[in-house]
């Protein structure tokens, strides 16, 4: 009852203010708002009386009407543009055009569950065109984001279709997703690989946990809002495709064929070759499995909009081989956005994606296997057969790595629809209650069939088997908020509550059949195959399943435009958790000042504005496995014993579960300064920030005498902390002569430090399993940024046995690793392991420049990290004789005083895998990631054709790199940060180059 | 105004309550209290007898894992000896040498491997002991389910004790992190523990399964790893009174010494313990032992990866004309009595182990090599050769002669002329010939390096391989572990 009153007596109170708006005396102004550049009318504008409450928005053909004192001032705001300000003075009809903002503080920029100007926003938010995203060579929307904003660095993967890793801030994350959350018109998504960059209008990087803060539940890794594009004006029709390809770059030189019997020879101490040199170059399996490979998409977009109505349609292609023959990749995406002003006051939308992808695999591991095959052995023998290292006195660990392609046969498809439906009702024109409801169904299937097949001694497989699997995501959301805007003579406040659920549903079946026969594709059905005894169907399932339901509030207030304070609560309840711990509170604040609009900043000229924010905030992080508390049963089918003769199924309790897990939360601090001068054309932003991780939830290797099955354990290990500073600076200016330029520079410096772990003093040792022959090679520990490299420092390699019988190492023989005792105790022992590096990169940046001379337009990007290394754990990956690179051939011990710095082929054996220094190297590099010409057709005769605008370009990008490590790239893939950095997962960088047109109808 | 502003008003706000409404609805408690998916909660399990079966198939399932039969106990439990050598081609798995010249490090990963085997075995029983007894079933079957998980965990102990000494001894399922962390306890406490297990096990144990419970610890097995333990603690008295037992039990000695190693004679009268391994077509992802396909021919697609493999010296060990010499060693070259050719090949070994070879008939692809093998973990020749070592130390040389004389009888396979019987009644002369039978007996059975051990003879015997007195004895404990256990774990002598 108490609740109901309180709603009437909002009520009242709002129906009396919309009785004070209508008492005014007022003239009717019309007009049309279109965007200052390509003159299309721009729908949705905001247009507001100022000091008033009274505002309408533009319809779908960008015109407006309403009614407003003669004296007047309209404001007209609109996202991504400058907000303009125009005197009505008894003027009728008013029409606009608006000007597209870089990054002017009067922007309005998307923020969670709303918009703001940029001037009000008190956190740090980066916003980047869609535009910007498209023209770039990169598939996943993401990548292309690389170098372009300060403090989120992207380590992108060179496999075709896959995302990269973002970290936004350094390392928020460690287990589960450590991803940031991706909200597209108002979804939910743990990835976007799905969207075609095309599509995206705008895009909104949330940096600072008071900003994040709205998003609780998923915030902790960051969040990116994305807008999709929506029609406006008459109708239009733009294409933009280009075509193009991709090739290895800094491709790692191996040793040839004669110069790895020499090694192998080495390894062994004895003569596996005896003539080492009649192998000559030998095969060269890189170029086996690469290609130059193609590259091309087309994209069409029709949009427009009626009175009442909005449509925009978009229709992607996309095909991209990968560099590895076969792997190809193709996506068909196509995106519908509409909205529909129903009433006056209720507006009706949907934005709905619909996509199809499919892969040719690729064998796993093909790139390691290339990487180590032996090049004495052929692609082919003469007479055709395949050539078989069984054949060579080389061991067991290498493979011919073209019969593996060859005889590869598996495809992977994606399909997906998702989007949202929603209604907006304008209550009051302060209040608006919106309704969305939202989903995800995806099917993912991958379809292998392993024929029969004898290419090698080791490689054949004479039994079919056709795998099937197909997993089905469907998830859903629906979210209700109600915002109440008002100002009230100097004070601006704006009100927001909210509720939301969440459902995430995951199911994946997989079944096998063996002996299925394959004259066609339409073979492939598992029912085709025998079953009996040696012949069994098998079929296997997992799934996963998470709800949430959250509560959230803001409140945004500005007085006299000076002085901001915005706070906002967020409650969000997971069955990930339990009991207690099954909700999380996470609260934010921030403060601004706006100096540039005090009294004693009037006077001056050279800053057009100035801010002052401080911010602070909580997030957590619900992307971890469900139920981490509770203990399971391990029904693994390895625990199939043969009892009688007969497989007998076996369970039994083969983990440990800490009693409790807590939410983890991150806390953030943000100071910051921004401002524009010099007529706009300057604009600056610096930003000071701290971002801790408390109670972070990740795997830790536990003691193996346990006994577990996986000697880990799962839960809240460490508080750790990434301090930094974030500069950008922006200049863009056009001379009288027609030549404009515009250049911005993002610098950001990351300090990541443990200050907590649940071993208290102990380290967390980690880095281990094969990507070091099982050595633990990173150690987390408290006062030190988290899993940095640690192992023993190398002083030198033993070159006579009479240094070795006068060293520590009596063990040790010519050719190995001298270690420095470090703790002076007389012992090369794990007590003189040292840190040998930061996985972490301290400093990351980019300058992205642009140039336009009349019809021509230059835009060229540089970005790079530096003050990182990695762990070159591929260097001591070895099981026995795999090759070597040329510049381990050219640099290796072979002979007192051939080499103090690299050991002799012996690297894999006594203790030179030992995690050590010389395994440790830098991982900075700098890299043009774009250079694009375009040239803009002049309009005498695009109008001949009836195109609007019509340009053609040409690009490249990743062209070229500049770095010291030796192996492919230093860009290395995160899994664990508490063992990131480290590379045995080889996948080569490449270059794009591509031409492309873009013409608009 | 007013009044069209209410109307208006209304609608959306009934819409707001109704929407309100349904998520207070949504938000029930059993919205958010969502199950494990596809995988149950441990406190379903324990619970049936059914439970307390599949338990207890699953500590037989893991003796048969790679760390518990494939490269760990192939370097610390052979290549040490002066029998075997790593195999393979010369660069092939380099690591193998270290094992072999005594060069070995405590960062070694199959040193790390075998100790992480057998403590996986030493927790799927003590999750069986901690909970079977408080299952409602048959009280029959349930003491021989506990008997059997105490045979397993002393066997698997014995396995830590001989290869490491000290190590943690662990009898219960940890309850809390305050149990994580356990000292080494003396060797002698483990031996001690050994003993009691195997004592338990064999008052409750059947000496004979039914056809559906072959390969179930017996009696037998239970009383066979008790005599190996009292053997290697030179409790003769123990030894010879286990093993008097034994040989009253009904094992007796097969025929023919090659076919034993053969899969058609698996589980057979000679047989007192034995991992059992076969290939699983009807279950994905079910595991098969690779101790057969570490140790096959190189070089064909039946054979395996040819580690593990004879020396000369072994080859020259035998007396002239054993045919076991043919029996355990499979040279380049030959033909095999199941008719298989063992290539000759530049670079490959040049003898491999016969008794871990299976013939190309049971081969197939997509499966181990081998993985039809079972580990012949002790055999009654062994039994044999227990009882008359400690007849012989106790004085009994009558007994000592009749037992080895059995084991060397069936070597004969029915020739005079060769391996004439042992006369001596030296006492010391017939300890080196009872050593000796031992050596050739069960050659490549992964028993010399640590008999030689237990007789006190590692620096005569591999001295010239690299044996380091009070050092070599035994296996550094792992560097990793010891970096967990933040210092409550020490280090063996002479490694660091």
């Amino acid at each position: 009852m108490k609740r109901f009153f309180t709603k009437l007596s909002v009520l009242t109170f709002l129906c009396f203010l919309c009785m004070n708006a209508a008492l005014a005396q007022n003239i009717t102004v019309s007009g049309t708002v279109t965007d200052g550049g390509d003159k299309t009318p721009l729908p949705g504008v905001g247009v507001q009386v100022k000091g008033t409450q009274t505002g309408t928005t533009t319809d779908a053909s960008g015109k407006f009407a309403l009614s407003a004192p003669a004296n007047a001032t309209l404001i007209f705001t609109y996202i991504g543009y400058t907000t303009q300000e125009v005197l009505v003075n008894n003027q009728t009809t008013i029409s606009i055009e608006l000007a597209e903002s870089a990054q002017d503080l009067e922007a309005v920029v998307v923020v969670g569950y709303g918009t703001q100007r940029k001037i009000d926003v008190t956190g740090s938010v980066a916003t980047v065109k869609g535009e910007e995203i498209s023209k770039q060579a990169s598939t996943n929307a993401l990548s292309a984001l690389q170098g372009k904003v300060a403090g989120v660095q992207i380590t992108n993967s060179g496999s075709p279709g896959s995302s990269p890793t973002i970290r936004i801030r350094g390392v928020g994350s460690v287990y589960g997703s450590v991803n940031p959350l991706y909200v597209v018109d108002g979804v939910w998504y743990d990835d976007i690989s799905f969207l075609n960059p095309n599509d995206i209008e705008n895009m909104s990087i949330l940096k600072d946990a008071s900003s994040q803060s709205i998003y609780g539940v998923r915030a902790a890794n960051g969040v990116v809002l994305i807008t999709t594009k929506t029609g406006k004006g008459n109708i239009s029709i733009n294409y933009d495709g280009y075509v193009g390809y991709q090739n290895v770059t800094n491709q790692v030189e191996m040793a040839n064929a004669s110069e790895y019997a020499t090694l192998v020879n080495e390894q062994a101490g004895a003569t596996q070759f005896p003539d080492p040199s009649m192998f000559g170059e030998g095969t060269n399996w890189f170029n086996v499995i690469f290609r130059d490979a193609l590259q091309t998409a087309h994209n069409v977009t029709v949009g427009g909009a009626t009175e009442k109505a909005t449509y925009n349609f978009s229709l992607g292609y996309l095909k991209q081989e990968g560099i590895v023959k076969r792997n190809d990749f193709e996506r068909i995406s196509a995106r519908f956005n509409g909205s529909y002003q129903a009433t006056n006051f209720l507006k009706l939308g949907y934005n709905a994606a619909v996509q199809q992808n499919g892969t040719a695999d690729m064998p796993g591991g093909i790139i390691y296997k290339a990487f180590t095959a032996a090049p004495v052995v052929p692609q082919f023998y003469q007479d055709g057969t395949y050539g078989d290292p069984n054949d060579f006195p080389i061991g067991n660990a290498t493979n011919n790595p073209r019969a593996q392609l060859d005889f590869f046969k598996q495809n992977s498809k994606n399909y997906r629809v998702t989007g949202n439906v929603f209604a907006e009702a304008k209550i009051l024109p302060e209040l608006t209650f919106k309704t969305s409801f939202g989903g995800e169904f995806g099917q993912a299937e991958v379809l292998g069939y392993n024929q029969v097949y004898i290419a090698t001694v080791a490689q054949r497989n004479d039994i079919s088997q056709l795998n099937i699997t197909k997993g089905d995501t469907r998830n859903w959301i629906l979210e209700n908020t109600l915002t109440f805007d008002k100002l009230f003579g100097d004070h601006k406040l704006t009100l927001l509550a909210g509720q939301t659920a969440q459902r995430q549903k995951f199911y994946e079946l997989t079944a096998s059949a063996r002996n299925v026969p394959y004259n066609t594709d339409g073979d492939l059905y598992l029912s085709l195959g025998p079953i009996d005894e040696d012949n069994p169907r098998t079929i296997t399932d997992k799934g996963a399943l998470a709800t949430y339901t959250s509560y959230f509030s803001r409140v945004n207030y500005a007085f006299k435009g000076k002085y901001l304070l915005n706070a906002s609560i967020r409650a969000d309840g997971s069955s990930k958790f339990s009991g207690d711990q099954r909700w999380g509170y996470f609260p934010a604040i921030g403060a601004g000042w706006v100096i540039s609009e005090e009294g004693f900043m009037k006077d001056q000229t050279t800053l057009n504005s100035l801010k002052l924010k401080a911010s602070w905030g909580k997030v957590g992080n619900a992307g971890v496995p469900a139920n981490l508390s509770t203990l399971l049963i391990n029904q693994g089918p390895k625990f199939t014993a043969i009892i009688g003769g007969q497989p007998q199924p076996g369970a039994n309790i083969t983990s440990i579960v800490p009693p409790l897990t807590y939410w983890e939360r991150g806390v953030g601090t943000d100071i910051g300064l921004e401002g524009t001068a010099l007529d706009n054309k300057l604009n600056f932003e610096l930003d000071v920030y701290e971002k801790r991780t408390e109670q972070g939830i990740f795997r830790i290797p536990v003691l193996t005498s346990i006994g577990l099955d996986d000697a880990v354990i799962i839960g809240n290990q460490a508080t750790y902390r990434n301090r930094g500073i974030e500069v950008s600076v922006g200049y863009g200016d056009k001379s009288e002569s027609g030549f404009g330029y515009n250049i911005s520079g993002n610098f950001s410096l990351n300090n990541n430090k443990v200050t907590e772990t649940v071993t208290g003093g102990n380290p967390i040792y980690s880095g281990g399993a094969s990507s070091t022959g099982g050595q633990l090679s990173t150690r987390t520990i408290v006062g030190q940024p988290i899993g940095q490299f640690f192992g023993l420092q190398v002083a030198g390699i033993f070159q006579t046995p009479e240094e070795i019988a006068a060293s520590l190492q009596k063990a040790a023989k010519p050719g190995d690793f001298r270690y420095v005792d470090t703790n002076n105790d007389g012992a090369i022992d794990a007590k003189d392991r040292v840190v040998l590096g930061n996985p972490n990169p301290k400093y990351t940046f980019g300058l992205n420049t642009g140039f336009s001379y009349k019809n021509f337009d230059l835009a060229v990007d540089v970005q790079g990290v530096a003050g990182v290394q990695v762990y070159n754990a591929n260097k001591g990956l070895r099981f026995g004789s795999e090759n070597f690179s040329k510049d381990f051939y050219d640099n290796r011990w072979h002979g007192a005083g051939t080499s103090d710095s690299y050991p002799s082929a012996n690297i894999g054996g006594g203790d030179n895998y030992k995690p050590n220094s010389w395994y440790v190297e830098d991982g900075s590099y700098l890299r043009i990631r774009n250079i694009q010409l375009g040239y803009t057709l002049n309009n005498a005769l695009l109008t001949k054709w009836g195109a609007q605008r019509l340009r053609v370009f040409a690009d490249a990008q990743n062209a070229f790199n500049f770095f010291k490590y030796k192996g492919f790239t230093p860009e290395i893939t995160n899994t664990s940060p508490i063992e990131s950095g480290i590379d045995n997962g080889i996948y080569p960088l490449s270059a794009t180059y591509r031409i492309g047109l873009n013409v608009s109808f | 105004m007013i009044s069209i502003n209410k109307i208006n008003i209304y609608k959306p706000l009934g819409v707001l309550l109704i929407a309100a409404l349904v998520t207070t609805q949504g938000c029930k408690k059993s919205f958010l209290d969502v199950p494990p998916q596809g995988q149950q909660e441990a406190t379903q399990f324990w619970v049936s007898p059914e439970d307390a079966t599949k338990g207890v198939n699953s500590m037989y399932a893991n003796l048969r894992t790679w760390e518990n039969t494939a490269f760990a106990p192939m370097g610390v439990e052979s290549l040490g000896s002066d029998e075997a050598e790593k195999g393979s081609t010369a660069g092939d798995a380099t690591f193998f040498n270290a094992f072999d010249d005594f060069s070995l490090s405590s960062t070694e990963g199959q040193v790390k491997d075998l100790w992480k085997g057998q403590y996986q075995n030493i927790n799927l029983a003590n999750q069986v002991l901690d909970n079977i007894p408080n299952i409602n079933m048959d009280a029959t079957l349930k003491n021989r389910y506990l008997a059997e998980a105490k045979f397993v965990r002393a066997y698997s102990y014995f396995r830590l004790v001989r290869a490491f000494g000290d190590v943690p001894l662990r009898l219960t399922v940890p309850k809390d992190a305050s149990e994580y962390n356990l000292p080494r306890a003396p060797a002698t406490q483990i031996w001690a523990a050994i003993e009691k297990d195997l004592e338990e096990a064999a008052a409750v144990l059947p000496q004979t399964y039914g056809p559906t419970d072959i390969g179930r610890a017996t009696k037998g097995a239970a009383k066979g790893i008790h005599a190996k333990a009292a053997l290697y603690q030179k409790k003769w008295d123990l030894v010879l009174s286990l093993t008097n037992e034994l040989m009253t039990m009904g094992y007796s000695l097969l025929p023919n010494y090659e076919a034993l190693f053969r899969v058609p004679n698996e589980n057979s009268s000679e047989s007192v313990f034995e991992i059992q391994s076969q290939k699983i077509p009807s279950i994905t992802g079910a595991t098969t032992s690779q101790y057969a396909q570490i140790q096959g021919v190189k070089g064909v697609s039946w054979g395996g990866w040819g580690f593990n493999t004879p020396t000369q010296v072994l080859a020259a060990a035998f007396e002239p004309g054993d045919p076991r010499r043919d029996a355990t060693i499979l040279f380049a070259g030959e033909t095999t009595p199941q008719g298989d050719v063992v290539p000759d090949i530049v670079g490959n070994p040049r003898m491999y182990n016969q008794k871990a070879y299976v013939p190309s008939s049971y081969w197939q692809s997509g499966f181990n090599e081998g993985a039809d093998q079972n580990i012949r973990v002790l055999r009654y020749a062994d039994v044999l050769l227990m009882n008359a070592e400690a007849a012989n130390e106790l004085g009994n040389t009558p007994l000592a002669l009749a037992s080895l004389e059995q084991v060397r009888k069936r070597a004969r396979q029915g020739s005079s002329t060769i391996l004439p019987a042992v006369t001596t009644t030296d006492k010391t002369a017939l300890r080196l010939a009872i050593w000796h039978e031992r050596r050739v007996e069960l050659a490549m059975e992964y028993d010399r390096f640590f008999d030689v051990i237990r007789q006190g003879r590692g620096v005569e015997v591999f001295g010239p391989k690299g044996f380091k007195a009070n050092r070599s004895e035994l296996m550094p404990v792992p560097s990793d572990e010891i970096d967990l256990s933040v210092g409550v774990l020490t280090q063996n002598p002479g490694y660091n």
